[in-house]
């Protein structure tokens, strides 16, 4: 088998999540388009089809399906290239969990087309879907931890095999993002099953809303991070290998991703600032934490710079930033990924803003919060998946990312990068307005909300032209992909994309940074600490169950 | 404890940079922290 090459069987699972989520990313931008031009007064649509229904969609299938996809096919790909091929029972609980997973989204996505649905991403109560929603919901989050610890399963018989020595990066790092993702789910399990799904079918009469909201954020808030880390993953191990490079410091990656477990979890308040059901001792508490997990985002900025000076020295760059000019820019799997860092710069420290406590009211249910998860999760995630995508479906379909496929991996990049900075840009700014987040088209007649559209970045018209180029470029992606799926000519030995993963010196690594219980212990003790008291009371002191809302 | 081996590669370019990531957040945080004190 050739360098960098993974086991054909291992390839296929790793190939249906990859068909799974572009499938979602086409649909879900088009949803993405349908919005701007709703919001901006230029689209009606048909009395069938409904502007909160296709909101919905957008979130679920971007944010929640477009991403729990891609990043199972990576670690699959990943943890099959690190630490070898996977042995029969792993491939086929990995097998079994995508099939869960997909059946879990398909019943999501059929209750929403059906019109049973249209609660947005958050579903919060009182607003009820239909029953199957919530099943649908609950076998995407069971898919999802088949096919979590079928990985953990593999990690564990290379453990067996690697007595004393710590598992290689990417391993350890998919290790912590599934870990990370267990411990969250646990919170949008319970409310699922034990809130929605009972009161969805008829069992319960009302439903305790700002405990179902508070277990969501539980969940919302790691939520992030889910995405984040794979993203991190490729930032830490692919990117110095494909600008000819090493891993800065092992153990300060492992660090990070440790501290990612830790402190990432007990924040979900933060995100329910403005809600009287919680006190203010709770929140403060939780905004300290959450303000605690800014150190493994910066402890990442800083390998990342470090990575590329050290590069770009070796390759001959002097003075204070002549190394810059000599990383690989017109390598696309590098720029796509640089400008997805760089994205994070203003996106990271909107959400310092956004959980900064009384400072939250300020752009707190406004567009702000809008154009931040765009130049979060839609462009520092994203653009990262895109990048990986331009070597990972040639490196698993045996195919050739050619140059004029390199050059429109270019232009899409572009697009999107022009686009998102459009759309984000207007939207932080409206947001700031007051022009309100979630609604369709608001014509008050009002001077506020007339002058959202008015001015050059402040107008809904801008938003409406950065996300037409967005969706251009969603398109162009899906050809790409198409491309190096079927139709790109085959690879021989020479211009097989490998799968590059970077030389990680662990040498000086302690050991216990692997030593998981260690680091769930300390995890479960912040949550109980930061929870415990605050859901106590919120269950206690409850007010009546509230009964449902279908507002469309 | 003064290590001898190889010189270690020069990080400035690091320190400048990550100072700047610091500034673009100190700068954006106090904007709207204003924005809220003015708008109280």
């Amino acid at each position: 088998m050739r360098t960098g090459e993974i086991a054909i069987k291992d390839r296929k699972v790793a190939l249906f999540n990859l068909g799974f989520a572009y499938s979602a990313f086409l649909i879900g931008t088009l949803c993405g388009l349908l919005q701007v031009f709703i919001r901006n007064d230029a689209l009606k649509l048909p009395e069938w089809l409904d502007y909160y229904q296709i909101l919905t969609a957008h979130g679920l299938l971007l944010a929640i399906v477009f991403t729990t996809f891609f990043i199972f096919a990576f670690f699959q790909a990943g943890m099959s290239r690190t630490l070898g091929a996977f042995g029969p029972k792993v491939r086929l609980w990995n097998w079994i969990g995508f099939a869960v997973t997909a059946l879990g989204t398909l019943l999501v996505v059929v209750m929403v087309v059906a019109g049973q649905a249209s609660v947005l991403y958050t579903f919060y109560a009182p607003l009820q879907a239909h029953g199957l929603f919530y099943v649908g919901l609950a076998l995407f989050v069971i898919g999802t931890w088949i096919q979590g610890f079928s990985l953990v399963g593999h990690y564990a018989v290379w453990r067996r095999h690697h007595k004393g020595e710590l598992s290689p990066l990417f391993a350890f790092m998919a290790v912590a993002t599934i870990i990370l993702w267990v411990i969250a789910c646990l919170g949008v399990v319970a409310t699922v099953l034990f809130q929605f799904i009972p009161w969805a079918f008829g069992w319960t009469n009302g439903i305790n809303v700002e405990l179902s909201r508070s277990l969501f954020w539980y969940f919302g808030h790691p939520l992030v991070y889910f995405w984040l880390l794979p993203a991190y993953m490729a930032w830490y191990v692919i990117v110095p290998k494909i600008i000819g490079g090493k891993v800065f410091s092992d153990s300060l990656a492992r660090l990070s991703f440790v501290l990612f477990i830790l402190f990432s979890i007990p924040v979900g308040f933060h995100h329910q600032l403005t809600e009287p059901g919680i006190s203010s001792f709770w929140k403060f508490l939780q905004t300290v934490l959450t303000f605690m997990v800014i150190i493994p985002s910066l402890i990442t900025a800083f390998s990342m710079f470090a990575t590329f000076e050290i590069r770009g020295r070796e390759l001959g760059g002097r003075g204070l930033f002549g190394w810059i000019r000599k990383l690989p820019w017109r390598d696309v799997r590098f720029t796509s990924i640089f400008i997805a860092m760089a994205f994070f710069i203003p996106g990271g420290a909107g959400g310092i803003i956004n959980a900064s406590f009384q400072m939250n009211e300020v752009i707190h249910n406004t567009l702000w919060v809008v154009g931040h998860f765009h130049i979060t999760v839609g462009t520092p995630v994203a653009m990262t998946f895109f990048g990986l995508t331009f070597w990972l479906i040639p490196n698993l379909t045996g195919r050739r990312f050619t140059k004029s496929l390199q050059k429109l991996a270019f232009l899409q990049i572009a697009t999107w990068s022009i686009g998102m900075l459009l759309m984000s840009t207007a939207q932080h700014l409206l947001g700031l307005l007051g022009a309100p987040r979630r609604t369709a088209y608001t014509g008050y007649a009002h001077d506020d909300a007339l002058a959202w559209f008015d001015g050059l970045l402040t107008n809904h018209v801008t938003m409406a032209v950065g996300g037409s180029i967005l969706f251009l470029s969603a398109a162009l992606l899906i050809f790409i992909v198409i491309q190096l799926w079927w139709l790109a000519p085959k690879a021989d030995e020479e211009t097989y994309e490998a799968f590059p993963i970077a030389e990680s010196d662990s040498s000086m690594t302690p050991r216990f940074l692997e030593n998981w219980k260690i680091w769930i212990g300390i995890a479960f003790l912040l949550i109980a600490l930061a929870y415990t008291i605050p859901l106590s009371e919120i269950i206690q002191h409850a007010p009546p169950g509230s009964g449902r809302f279908q507002t469309w | 404890m003064k290590k001898s081996g190889p010189s270690q590669p020069s990080l400035k370019g690091t320190l400048i940079s990550v100072m700047a990531v610091g500034a673009v957040i100190v700068v954006m945080w106090v904007c709207i922290y204003l924005l809220y004190i003015v708008r109280m």
